[in-house]
């Protein structure tokens, strides 16, 4: 596959945690530089804005916030670049874009607030799906 | 090998003119024509030559290239077979019976004991062959036979050998006899099978491709394990014209191989003479004597006995293939009685409904109305919650904005002004829910429908079918109180079908005329005739008295009349001078209609009082769409919660969608206290729910939080109002019968019964949105 992102080679590892750390802002930084694009290539504009997208980036590596192995860092920095890497290529179609990414693991449940806390989990997932 | 090749051909050279000058030959060649003549005798010399040439243990021979006409050269000669009993094969371990059966000795005395293949099996006197050979263990191939219809013997696909019989026996025509030699697995026999089979595909179609039997068909089963490779038939194969047996058989004639099982399921089982066969030889066809459609409620179970693809399902043709299908072992809820189904399923499409084996509700057999309704299940279906808005249309709403509107107007509400309606396919659990969630709003107005006003459902005789419907095929007596079973139950009145045949059982009807496929004596229309019985002023009477098993079947559409205290305490004076329940012997039974009732009966589900639609403000229908909504005030809350847009979506306010019996997993009860299960089969439609979890949500929403959160918590809380609906498939008699009704009442009107049923074939919400029952009761339905 031809990479445009060209510099998205296994790079040695971290020697310290200080290193994963500020390659991930690295990593952060060129996301968000191809948001843009990446709005024009799978249409998103009437769907997300640039500020959404660059949120949900950041709680993706927030996700993995706790995490204080350089090692594994770097592994999940890596699979991250190929991710963006896939997404600027074109490889990945709209809807993969819209499900991952912009509806996020809500599902298409918009209507959840504030009135759902105190409710049981029967409630729940009876207002997701009858399958539970 | 190329050597041998050669010399073979060089054999075949010399030898056809010589055999052309055989005289015997030269006849079929007349009538053969050359070509073909010339093209099997090469191919005869070519096997005689080359089993004399290469004996069959030389290595040559297994490698040759020409393989013989029959599959099994050794077999081209019965003597040397036979002489040769295959006494080095080792001898088969013997066998358990067939399908795990097991053998009911009426009189012990008359056990006798017959060889199969060598080891001895104990058969009760009166066994044919064939049943022997199965209490062996030995699966005999057949097409005519079949252990529910009469015998016809006429496929000839069942013979085997039995020692000192010169010919070949076809076993399921013949008696045991003691000590009878029985080989099912001998040369002869299977050279039987292999010209048999030859037969039987002279004539018939080679268009297993493009035949729905396919599959699962028992000609090509069982040609490919006992059939040739080949035929010597090369003839045109006949073609015989297609009948229209109506919308929903699908006939092939040609296909046809005439194993007469249509005709005699028609005669014997359905009752319907319809059926016959006509012509002789090759020109025999089997058809309806002049054009006519089958008009039998059970008609579509010739699909399932015909062997071959000749009758197939209309509305399934080239809809699927049967391996494609995922079976699911359902019940059936068109009906009270709770028919056992197997639902095929692709992806999220029922394709199909067939009958499962349950000897004690539906034997072998469905109704017409259960097997084809599956097209409603894909119409109609209603997929989100919706609410009325004020321009009187219905806008989707998501459940969370339903919800919180139907508990708004329900906490608003005087809780006497509250009702709930169970519809007549609820299953046991939602009808529970639906009973806690309006106890729990304070209000006990909570019914199922056909449950007329203050029905007895204190004592369970009071509503079953108390002789259990196997039962009814030892009766000698039928007492049929305004039920027309025929209509209300086909797989019933098969079975009183069955008593009238067998026992020449005598039936008693009264009710209005009506049809009915059996013998029977319409003794009156109304309760007048049943005081006369009950008085013993009716000629009628000394047959029950007389009889060794009465059975008298009330119909549970005379629950809704206003006198049916009335008439339940004649019926039960009539069974009482007729001796009708006796310690062994319980005959006064009540025929329900609707899936739900049983169930509904044993948790209570019975109306308060008769005013409590019009005084509704708050009414809560779960599925129920054949109650009377005229009297409901005008601005009563009306909450429908169902599978299908049906007659009650027309004024409800609410709508929650809610999943259909092939959907969920669901209890029944049947009419004589079966409890059975249905599985989902489909997954729902659009954002549908299952029933109690609709109730389970709706109530926390409402503030009175029922205590369950899986079926497992409403099963143990069904566990405290009845048992019973805990034990899966196990007939819970009624535990004692009293006749508690007062003596002899006389507040019976002089109003006829009704017919509790106007069309069989659109009796709910399922049917009615059925294309195929709507063609039925164009076609079909009596008049
Ligand atoms: S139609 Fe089917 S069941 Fe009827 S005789 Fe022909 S093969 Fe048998
Ligand atoms: S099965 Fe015995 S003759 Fe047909």
């Amino acid at each position: 596959m031809a990479f445009t992102l060209r510099g998205l080679k296994v790079s040695p590892n971290s020697a310290s945690l200080e290193e994963a750390r500020s390659r991930v802002f690295d990593f952060f930084k060129t996301a968000c530089r191809s948001i843009p694009s990446i709005m024009e290539i799978y249409n998103l504009h009437d769907v997300v804005t640039v500020s959404q997208l660059r949120s949900t980036i950041a709680s993706e590596i927030r996700k993995n916030a706790h995490i204080d192995n350089p090692k594994v860092i770097d592994l999940l920095l890596f699979k991250g670049m190929e991710e963006l890497g896939n997404i600027t290529e074109h490889a990945k179609q709209r809807h993969h874009i819209l499900g991952q990414y912009v509806l996020g693991k809500q599902g298409l449940v918009q209507d959840s607030s504030t009135k759902d806390e105190g409710i049981s989990p029967f409630l729940k997932s009876f207002y997701e799906t009858n399958y539970f | 090998m190329n050597k041998v090749f050669n010399r073979r051909t060089l054999v075949v050279a010399i030898e056809v003119p010589i055999l052309l000058l055989n005289s015997d030959r030269r006849d079929r060649k007349r009538e053969m024509g050359l070509g073909i003549f010339t093209s099997m005798l090469l191919r005869r010399t070519i096997i005689q030559r080359s089993t004399k040439l290469l004996s069959p243990q030389s290595p040559i021979f297994n490698n040759s290239f020409v393989r013989p006409i029959v599959s099994t050269p050794e077999l081209k000669n019965p003597e040397a077979a036979q002489a040769d009993p295959v006494p080095d094969s080792p001898p088969l371990p013997p066998r358990s019976p067939v399908g795990g059966a097991r053998v009911h000795f009426p009189n012990p005395e008359d056990a006798i004991e017959v060889f199969v293949d060598g080891y001895p099996v104990k058969i009760p006197k009166g066994f044919t062959v064939l049943q022997a050979c199965e209490v062996a263990g030995v699966d005999i191939p057949r097409f005519c036979y079949h252990s529910r219809l009469s015998i016809a013997g006429n496929c000839r696909m069942c013979l085997v050998e039995v020692e000192k019989s010169p010919k070949p026996v076809a076993s399921c025509a013949m008696p045991a006899l003691p000590g009878m030699k029985i080989k099912t697995d001998t040369p002869m026999a299977k050279k039987a099978r292999e010209g048999v089979m030859e037969f039987l595909l002279m004539n018939h179609p080679l268009d297993c491709p493009i035949c729905d039997q396919g599959g699962e068909c028992d000609l090509q089963d069982q040609s490919m394990a006992f059939g040739s490779d080949r035929g010597r038939f090369t003839e045109m194969k006949r073609s015989v014209v297609d009948k229209n047996l109506g919308p929903l058989v699908k006939t092939v004639m040609t296909r046809c191989i005439q194993c007469t099982r249509c005709v005699r399921f028609a005669t014997e089982v359905a009752g319907v003479q319809d059926l016959g066969m006509l012509g002789r030889g090759s020109g025999e066809e089997i058809g309806t004597y002049v054009e006519k459609l089958m008009t039998s409620e059970l008609s579509g179970n010739v699909i399932d006995i015909c062997p071959v693809g000749a009758l197939t399902s209309k509305p399934f043709a080239f809809k699927a293939r049967n391996w494609e299908l995922k079976g699911t072992e359902s019940i059936d809820v068109m009906d009270a009685v709770g028919s056992n189904i197997r639902i095929d399923s692709r992806g999220p499409e029922v394709m199909r409904i067939l009958p499962r084996l349950n000897e004690d509700i539906n034997e072998e057999w469905i109704s017409d109305k259960t097997r084809f309704c599956y097209d409603g299940l894909k119409r109609q279906r209603l997929n989100d919650p919706m609410i009325r808005g004020n321009d009187g249309r219905f806008k989707a709403v998501s459940w969370r904005d339903a919800l919180a509107v139907v508990a708004e107007v329900m906490n608003q509400i005087n809780p006497e002004e509250i009702v709930g309606i169970a519809g007549q396919l609820s299953d046991a659990e939602s009808m529970m829910a639906l009973k806690d969630l309006l106890n729990r709003m304070g209000s006990n107005n909570v019914w199922c429908e056909g449950n007329g006003m203050q029905t007895q459902a204190d004592l369970r005789s009071g509503y079953l079918m108390n002789s259990s419907i196997s039962g009814l095929e030892k009766a000698d007596v039928f007492l049929l109180v305004g039920c027309q079973p025929r209509v209300e139950a086909a797989m019933v009145n098969a079975r009183i079908r069955k008593a009238v045949r067998s026992n020449l059982a005598k039936v008693g009807y009264i009710g209005p005329p009506t049809d009915f496929n059996y013998e029977h004596q319409h003794l009156g229309t109304g309760p007048q005739t049943l005081l006369q019985i009950a008085e013993g002023r009716h000629p009628f009477c000394s047959a029950i008295t007389n009889a060794k098993k009465p059975a008298i079947i009330v119909s549970a559409g005379l629950f809704e009349r206003e006198d049916k205290d009335a008439i339940f305490s004649t019926v039960e004076a009539i069974a009482k001078n007729g001796n009708v329940i006796r310690p062994d012997w319980n005959g006064l039974n009540v025929l329900l209609l609707n899936a739900a009732q049983a169930a509904a009966l044993d948790l209570g589900l019975i109306p308060e009082s008769n005013k409590a639609i019009e005084s509704a403000k708050f009414l809560y229908l779960m599925g129920a769409d054949d109650v009377n909504l005229d009297k409901l005030q005008g601005d009563a809350f009306v909450v429908y919660q169902g599978h299908h847009g049906d007659n009650s979506v027309y004024r409800a306010n609410v709508i929650l969608p809610a999943a259909a019996f092939s959907e969920k997993e669901g209890t029944y009860e049947n009419t004589e206290g079966f409890t059975q299960q249905t599985l989902p089969a489909v997954p729902t439609v659009g954002d549908a729910r299952d029933d109690w979890k609709i109730l389970r949500a709706l109530s926390e929403v409402a503030g009175v939080k029922l205590p369950y959160d899986s079926l497992m918590d409403i099963r143990s809380r069904i566990r405290i109002v009845a048992p019973n609906l805990l034990s899966i498939d196990e007939r819970e008699p009624a535990t004692f019968s009293a006749l508690i009704k007062p003596e002899f009442p006389h507040s019976m009107s002089s109003t006829p019964f009704k017919a509790a049923i106007e069309n069989f074939y659109m009796t709910n919400s399922i049917t009615r949105a059925s294309k195929i029952m709507a063609q039925c009761s164009a076609q079909l339905a009596k008049k």
